[in-house]
C-alpha cells in the first residue's frame, strides 16, 4: 500500500515542482523554433490532462473507466453550442463547460460508483458510446457526424484571439493548465480527502466500519476526474475550434486509458508521461501509425502484465538507485496521515 | 409496422442472447471481463465470410465457430490460466489490448469498407404472418437463439460438465479441491464461449453488415445486457437480452431522438433499482 502514498509531497515539495514544471514549459514555448512540433506537444499535452482525469479515478477509487471521452467531449460540445447557438462569451462558455460536466459527474457518478469492479468499466464504456451514438444522430444540435465548428468569439479572459492561436501560447496555455491541474490534484489529496479515498478505494467495507461515509468520496473523485477530463476537452475544443462526434468514441477513451497503464497510475504525473510517449511514438512511427492501435494494444498488454507501475514507476525506481535508497517510503505516508 | 418492430427487436435480442451467454460463462469460471469478446465475434463473423465464399454458407456456420473455440482455448491457457491469480483489472486491460490488436487485424486483412454476406439460399425467402411478410432468415435467427439458451441451461443443469462448471464458478478453489480439473474445464468453456461469439458473427453476417465497427455495437450492448442481467447469471442476461433488444426496435419507433441513449437510460434505471443487475447479488 505504501506505494500509493509516494505521490503525495508536502506543499512545499508541490510548489517547488509546480515551479520546476512550468519553467520546463516556458524554456520548450520559447526554445522549440517548430509550429509543426509545438503543435504536436500542445495535442500532447491536452491528452496529458486528459489521461491524468483518467488516471486519478483509478488511483484514488480504483476504478477504470472506459467511457471518459464522454465527458472530454461533451466539454467540447457544451462550449460549442452555447457560443453558436446562444451567443454566449468565450468566458461563459467555457466555465459553463467545466461546471456542467462536473455536475453531471456529480449526479452520474451517484449512481455508477456504487456498480462494483470491473462492471464499473463495462458501465463506462456503454456509457460513453451512447454519448457518441447520441452526438451522431442528433443533427439539429451538434451537426451530426460532420461535428461542430466553433466560432470562438474575439477575447477570451481578455486576451486576443490572435495572441492564443500563437503556437507557443497555445502550448503554454495549455501546459500552464496541465501542471496547474496534477498541483491541485496533489495538493488537494495531500489533505485528510486523499487519506479518506485511499481507505475507501483499499476497503470499502473496513472504512464504512470506522465511521467513514464511503459513496461521497468515491463520487468525488469520480468528479473531480471528469472535472479534469473536462479541462481537457475544453481546450481540445479552443485548440481546433472544431468538436466531432470522434472525440466521444470509445476509441478515445481507450487511448487515454493506455497513456495512463503505460506511464503507471500510481504517481499523478504518470499518465501525462504515459501521453507525451504515446504522442511522440506516434508521430515516430510515421508511415507504420495506420497499425498504432495495435502496436499500443500490445504495449499495454506488456506494461500491465510485465511492469504494472508503468514508466513513471521505472524512473521513480530508476532515480531511487541512482540515490542510493533515497527517502524512505514511511515519511510520506505519516505525513499523509 | 409495430409487429415488424417488435420482431427485429426479438431477433436483435437472440443474437445478443448467443453473446452475452459467452461473456457470462467465461466470467462465471474465470471471472474475467471479456472486452475481446464484441472483436472475437468480428473475427468469427470475417472467417466465416472467407470460408463462406469458397465453400458456402453452411459449411462456414460450423467451420468459423470450430476455429474461434481453438482461438478460445488458446486464449485460455496461454492467457487467462497464467493470468489467474493477478488482479481481474490486470486481465481486463490485456482483454483490452487484445481487443485493439484484433481490430486492427481485421482490418489489415479485410480492410475498411463494409462486406455483405449473401443469405443462404435455403432461408432467402420470406413468409406471411399475421399479415406481415416476415424474412424466414430473421425467423430463424430467432429460434437460434431461444434455441441455444435452452441448450445451455440444459447442459448446465442436467449434465455433469454443466455440474461442474456451475461448481466452479460458485468456488473454484473447492471444486478443484474435489477433483475436478478446473483449468480444463476454463479452457473447454472459454473455448465454448468464444465459439457462441463466432456463432453469433457467422448468424449476424447475412442480416447486419461485416463492418470494423461491428464489433464495438455489439460489444457494448451485450455489456449492458450482462450487467443489467448481474454479471455472470444467464437466466439475467437472457432476459435483459430480450428487453434490451425490445426496448432498442420500439425506441427506434416511438421515442426516436432518445434511441441513440435509450440502453443508457435502461441501464441506469435498473441499476438504481438493483445495483448488482437483475439476477442478484455476484460481484
Amino acid at each position: 500500500m505504501s506505494a500509493a502514498f509516494q505521490g503525495i509531497t508536502r506543499p512545499a515539495h508541490i510548489a517547488v515542482a509546480t515551479a520546476a514544471a512550468l519553467a520546463v514549459g516556458g524554456l520548450a514555448a520559447g526554445g522549440i523554433g517548430s509550429d509543426m512540433l509545438l503543435s504536436l506537444l500542445t495535442q500532447a499535452t491536452i491528452f496529458a490532462i486528459f489521461a491524468v482525469g483518467v488516471g486519478v479515478l483509478l488511483r484514488q477509487n480504483g476504478m477504470v473507466s472506459f467511457g471518459h471521452a464522454a465527458f472530454y467531449g461533451l466539454a467540447g460540445y457544451v462550449a460549442g453550442i452555447l457560443i453558436r447557438e446562444m451567443g454566449w462569451s468565450g468566458e461563459g462558455a467555457v466555465l459553463a463547460a467545466l461546471g456542467g460536466v462536473a455536475l453531471f459527474a456529480f449526479v452520474l457518478g451517484f449512481v455508477v460508483v456504487r456498480v462494483p469492479g470491473i462492471a464499473f468499466g463495462m458501465l463506462t464504456i456503454a456509457i460513453g458510446q451512447s454519448f457518441y451514438q447520441g452526438a451522431t444522430t442528433s443533427r439539429s444540435l451538434t451537426g451530426g457526424a460532420d461535428g461542430l465548428h466553433i466560432d470562438w468569439p474575439q477575447t477570451l479572459f481578455g486576451v486576443s484571439l490572435d495572441t492564443l492561436f500563437q503556437p507557443h501560447v497555445m502550448f503554454m496555455v495549455c501546459w500552464t493548465a496541465l501542471v496547474l491541474c496534477v498541483a491541485g490534484l496533489a495538493l488537494l489529496l495531500s489533505t485528510n480527502f486523499g487519506a479518506v479515498t485511499e481507505a475507501v478505494r483499499d476497503n470499502e467495507e473496513r472504512a464504512r466500519f470506522i465511521g467513514i461515509r464511503t459513496l461521497l468520496p468515491r463520487v468525488l473523485v469520480f468528479t473531480l476526474s471528469a472535472f479534469v477530463t473536462a479541462v481537457a476537452g475544453t481546450l481540445s475544443a479552443l485548440n481546433t475550434g472544431f468538436v466531432s462526434p470522434e472525440s466521444l468514441h470509445w476509441s478515445v477513451s481507450g487511448s487515454a486509458l493506455m497513456m495512463v497503464i503505460v506511464g503507471g497510475y500510481r504517481r499523478l504525473w504518470g499518465p501525462a508521461l504515459g501521453a507525451m510517449l504515446f504522442f511522440l511514438a506516434r508521430d515516430f512511427l510515421g508511415d507504420f501509425a495506420e497499425h498504432w492501435l495495435a502496436i499500443f494494444g500490445a504495449a499495454l498488454i506488456f506494461v500491465i502484465v510485465f511492469a504494472p507501475d508503468g514508466f513513471s514507476g521505472a524512473l521513480v525506481g530508476l532515480w531511487r538507485r541512482m540515490r542510493g535508497g533515497g527517502k524512505s517510503r514511511g515519511a510520506a505516508a505519516v505525513q499523509a496521515n | 409496422m409495430t409487429f415488424i418492430n417488435l420482431f427485429n427487436g426479438l431477433v436483435y435480442g437472440s443474437l445478443l442472447i448467443v453473446m452475452s451467454s459467452g461473456l457470462a460463462l467465461i466470467y462465471g469460471l474465470r471471472r474475467v471481463v471479456n472486452f475481446a469478446h464484441g472483436a472475437l465475434y468480428m473475427l468469427g463473423a470475417y472467417i466465416g465470410f472467407t470460408i463462406a465464399q469458397h465453400t458456402g454458407f453452411w459449411v462456414a456456420l460450423v467451420a468459423a465457430p470450430a476455429v474461434m473455440a481453438l482461438v478460445g482455448v488458446l486464449l485460455d491457457r496461454y492467457g487467462f490460466r497464467l493470468l489467474q491469480d493477478r488482479n481481474p483489472l490486470t486481465v481486463v486491460l490485456v482483454t483490452f489490448g487484445l481487443l485493439l490488436i484484433i481490430e486492427d487485424f481485421v482490418q489489415t486483412v479485410w480492410g475498411k469498407s463494409n462486406l455483405s454476406m449473401a443469405t443462404p439460399a435455403l432461408l432467402a425467402h420470406s413468409v406471411t404472418v399475421a399479415g406481415h411478410e416476415l424474412p424466414v432468415y430473421r425467423i430463424a435467427v430467432l429460434f437460434f437463439g431461444i434455441a441455444v439458451a435452452v441448450a445451455l441451461s440444459l447442459w448446465l443443469r442436467y449434465s455433469r460438465v454443466g455440474l461442474f462448471v456451475r461448481a466452479a464458478s460458485t468456488d473454484p478453489v473447492t471444486t478443484s479441491m474435489q477433483g475436478v480439473n478446473t483449468d480444463r474445464l476454463s479452457a473447454m468453456v472459454v473455448g465454448l464461449g468464444t465459439a457462441l461469439a463466432g456463432l453469433a458473427g457467422v448468424v449476424a453476417a447475412p442480416f447486419l453488415s461485416l463492418s470494423p465497427a461491428m464489433s464495438s455495437d455489439v460489444l457494448i450492448d451485450s455489456f449492458v445486457v450482462v450487467v443489467v442481467g448481474g454479471l455472470g447469471s444467464l437466466p439475467g442476461a437472457f432476459a435483459a437480452a430480450i428487453l434490451l433488444g425490445l426496448l432498442q426496435s420500439m425506441g427506434a419507433v416511438y421515442l426516436p431522438s432518445l434511441a441513440a441513449i435509450l440502453p443508457f437510460l435502461f441501464m441506469i434505471a435498473i441499476l438504481l433499482w438493483r445495483p448488482s443487475g437483475l439476477a442478484g447479488n455476484r460481484t
